[in-house]
């Protein structure tokens, strides 16, 4: 705790990540304090996942270091993954499991007691509307469904730091507005929350930072009325647009519509 | 799988490494019971429901199949008994055997059974140590092992239990010293794959990661088969004659182990014994103090490596590359010209289906090199037998047009032939004529030209287009039949880990119709003016498979559901 006061609960000095000579990710620094929720918006190959994934320890970073609450995650990678929760952005599920089973087993993997773990199995599966499908396997389950399961798997050690990528892809309004307040609430008790999102809207009303990438770099850091006043801009898709469109949206718009049509003008 | 402490890309940061205390436990790197017992129940649950996903969902898994087909393989190696009951022969016999299977099979299925990708995803980014990450993958492998090891032993060590010097002490015994053999067997394989990994790196290993694997297939094979040499006596009356030979013999020092453990032995099986311990302890000594540590980051790196290019792979078209895709010009209709496309594509670029099917290769050369290395191609009529070199030459010859029909219907893309279902065309089945093609045009076509040529090399040219002529056709036969019998998608079936093992055992049972293909080559080798009438036929049966399959393969197609 010493540690992360000094430093932030998330800290990344010079992250970057080289693959085969393109640079995906180019030198982020960014410090997160604790009980922040912490939105990371870029367009698609901007970097976001990367960025997660070496935070996470899922990629080592060719340069930098990534800090979870004072613990690198290359170094010291058992004490800062223990502080972690992660919902990735594609299903990382074993879908021959049931739901049940997949939660006792990451549950065991965290050191979780058992009987904590049924516990909070049976309330997770419960309170997401899994009950009546957690003892089937999940190649049945619908995407919606998974994404429920990968929410109670990265909640269920009680993670100080959660790395949500797009959490809300896939589920219901209901489920999603469900999330958006638990998140809000997880960051009024102190928890820490990296948010990666297209969804504008929710990170405009969620996040009480926004961080913008683009091409790797970080071109906008601040909370949302800044990134406004910076921009000069009414809205944050606005910002996003100016910072990261790569042209004159509605000339690409007509581009592709007429690419589909086949009326060339 | 996961890309443990370090994660796993590509390049390392300067402070990357985990420290490693010497290989000593640390903090970071220590053996975790109560996550390897959840990685290990995880593994076993999953490697017994893994065939429910995708099409088809057959009721019975592959691998409670594979364990029959080992079960009945079992029972034949253990009819030896009947033809001698010296404990050791028996022992070398059955263990010889077994050990060669699951060695190969892990050889064959490395990309799944050791470098388990779906892992990555799920556990990369919780507190697992590459320590525990290993040992959770071997005791599954392990688990896998032991099981195709016992099913293929078991037998012998009832019926030996029951006839042999020694009793139930030399049942148990047997028993107890197949399974270490075989578990060593895998072990060695797993640890030299993963050595290599370590001491070259990854990104120039992966480019030579098939053809690896062809080498591990072709030593593998060729040790199994240069075994009766080494003996010296005659395998197939099961005489052996002890000496210098069983030093270097893995399978006879557990052989050896089990004739002395079971008290039945001769004062040199203790030695043997000795030796089996040592290596076994020197073995699994290595893995836990060295490859277990950073086993996790080689094995992410593995997972997380870039997609290779199409300059890296030599998709780039060119003019050789036009060549070599000579075979779309059979196609006729554009989903066929698509099947065949997407099949090229795929094995151009993705190493994890070249590792899957390449090693099929290794087979036929090893029977190859060992017919070179005793002379038997010099004199091929000279007595035909149904287990000579060109018995086993054939066998794997026709293993390989198997090998590519079932392993190109896998990927790790499976969940992409949603296309296949949603794209509007006329007969779906051509998708899979198109890929067939490929595969027919691309590697099983220049194979048997190459097979010829080297047989041109080394046998009387009559003696060899007539061989060739038989190996060749059944081949084909066998390629038809086997997509007749099992239809699938191209690149559309999950990637099993437990669904080589059972192909294996089946191609073990694969004997009679390779008897009666033998059976073919001893009447031309009698009366060459049969060959008149045999070569025509075995032509005629493939063309009736082909067409057969052209026919009714929609059909057998429409009633398969996308279910991903």
């Amino acid at each position: 705790m010493d540690r992360e006061r000094a430093e932030g609960a998330i800290v990344f000095e010079g992250l970057r990540k080289t693959y085969d000579g393109v640079e995906a990710v180019k030198g982020v620094s960014l410090r997160i304090p604790r009980g922040q929720i912490c939105g990371y918006l870029g367009p698609n190959g901007a970097g976001k996942t990367t960025t997660v994934k070496m935070a996470t320890g899922m990629l080592l970073p060719t340069a930098g270091t990534a800090l979870i609450e004072g613990y690198d995650i290359v170094r010291e990678p058992m004490e800062a993954k223990r502080r972690i929760g992660v919902v990735p952005e594609t299903g990382a599920l074993y879908e021959n499991l049931t739901a049940r089973e997949y939660l006792r087993f990451v549950g065991r993997l965290y050191h979780v007691p058992p009987t904590e773990i049924e516990d909070k199995t049976a309330t997770f599966l419960r309170l997401f509307g899994l009950s009546d499908a957690a003892d089937r396997v999940m190649t049945s389950y619908s995407k919606g469904m998974k994404q429920r399961v990968l929410i109670s798997a990265a909640l269920i050690h009680n993670p100080s730091v959660l790395f949500l990528d797009e959490p809300l892809s896939g589920l219901d309004a209901n489920t999603a507005l469900v999330l958006k307040e638990l998140i809000r609430e997880l960051a009024a008790q102190g928890k820490t929350v990296f948010y990666c999102s297209h969804v504008l809207e929710v990170v405009e009303r969620v996040c009480h930072r926004v961080v913008i990438l683009n091409h790797g770099e970080v071109v906008a850091d601040g909370n949302v009325q800044e990134l406004k006043e910076m921009t000069r801009q009414g809205s944050l898709e606005a910002v996003f647009s100016q910072l990261t469109s790569p042209g004159d949206l509605s000339e690409l718009v007509r581009a592709l519509s007429e690419e589909v049509t086949g009326e060339h003008r | 799988m996961k890309a443990g402490e370090t994660g796993g890309g590509g390049e390392r940061s300067a402070g990357g490494r985990v420290p490693s205390a010497g290989g000593l436990p640390t903090r970071e790197n220590r053996l975790d019971w109560t996550q390897l017992c959840a990685l290990l129940s995880v593994g076993i649950r999953l490697d017994l429901r893994r065939s429910r996903a995708g099409y088809g969902r057959r009721r019975v898994p592959p691998f409670v199949l594979a364990l029959v087909l080992y079960v009945v393989m079992g029972s034949f190696l253990s009819l030896a008994i009947i033809t001698t009951r010296d404990p050791f022969v028996v022992s070398l016999f059955t263990i010889s055997a077994a050990m060669f299977m699951t060695a190969l099979s892990v050889v064959m299925d490395y990309a799944v059974v050791v470098v388990s990708p779906e892992d990555y995803d799920v556990i990369a980014m919780r507190p697992v140590s590459s320590r525990t990450y290993f040992w959770a993958r071997m005791a599954n492998l392990f688990f896998y092992v032991g099981a195709m090891a016992g099913a293929l032993a078991g037998p012998a060590a009832i019926v030996g239990g029951r006839m042999l010097p020694g009793g139930a002490a030399f049942g148990v015994s047997f028993f107890a010293l197949a399974l270490l053999g075989c578990l060593a067997a895998a072990s060695v394989v797993v640890f030299v794959y993963a050595a290599a990994i370590r001491t070259v790196s990854y990104r120039r290993l992966t480019t030579a990661m098939t053809y690896v694997h062809v080498g591990a297939t072709l030593a593998l094979t060729l040790g199994y088969v240069f075994l009766p040499q080494l003996i010296g006596g005659n395998m197939r009356a099961l005489a052996v004659e002890r000496g210098a030979w069983m030093y270097w013999a893995p399978p006879a020092w557990f052989a050896g182990a089990a004739s002395y453990v079971s008290g039945a032995g001769l004062p040199g099986d203790g030695l043997l014994a000795l030796i089996a311990f040592v290596a076994s302890v020197l073995v699994f000594g290595v893995a836990a103090r060295t490859i277990s540590l950073d086993y996790s980051r080689r094995i992410g790196e593995v997972a997380t490596q870039a997609p290779e290019s199409a300059a890296d792979s030599g998709a780039a078209r060119g003019a050789w590359d036009r060549l070599r895709g000579y075979g779309i010009a059979f196609c006729r209709t554009e989903a066929e010209r698509a099947g065949f496309e997407l099949m090229q594509a795929s094995m151009a670029r993705d190493r994890k289906l070249r590792s899957r099917v390449y090693p099929a290769f290794g087979l036929p050369i090893a029977a190859y090199v060992y017919g070179v290395l005793t002379g038997a191609f010099r004199t091929p009529d000279a007595a035909p037998r149904d287990l000579d070199v060109f018995t086993i030459l054939g066998l794997y010859c026709v293993f390989v047009s198997f090998f590519f029909t079932s392993a190109t219907a896998a990927s790790d893309q499976w969940k992409a032939s949603w296309v296949f279902h949603a794209a509007p065309l006329p007969r779906r089945s051509d998708l899979m004529t198109g890929a067939r093609a490929l595969v027919l045009s691309r590697y099983v076509l220049p194979f048997f030209a190459l097979l010829f040529v080297m047989l041109v090399f080394v046998m009387p040219l009559a003696a060899a287009v007539s061989y060739w002529a038989l190996v060749f056709l059944a081949s084909l036969f066998a390629f038809a039949l086997l997509s007749f019998a099992a239809p699938h998608f191209p690149l559309s079936q999950p990637v099993e880990r437990t669904g080589r093992a059972g192909q294996l055992g089946l191609i073990a049972m694969f004997g009679a119709l390779v008897a009666v293909l033998m059976a073919a080559r001893r009447a031309i080798a009698v009366m060459p003016a049969a060959a008149a009438v045999v070569l025509p036929a075995l032509a005629a049966a493939a063309i009736v498979a082909e067409l057969a399959l052209r026919s009714r393969l929609e059909r057998r197609l429409a009633g398969r559901d996308f279910d991903g």
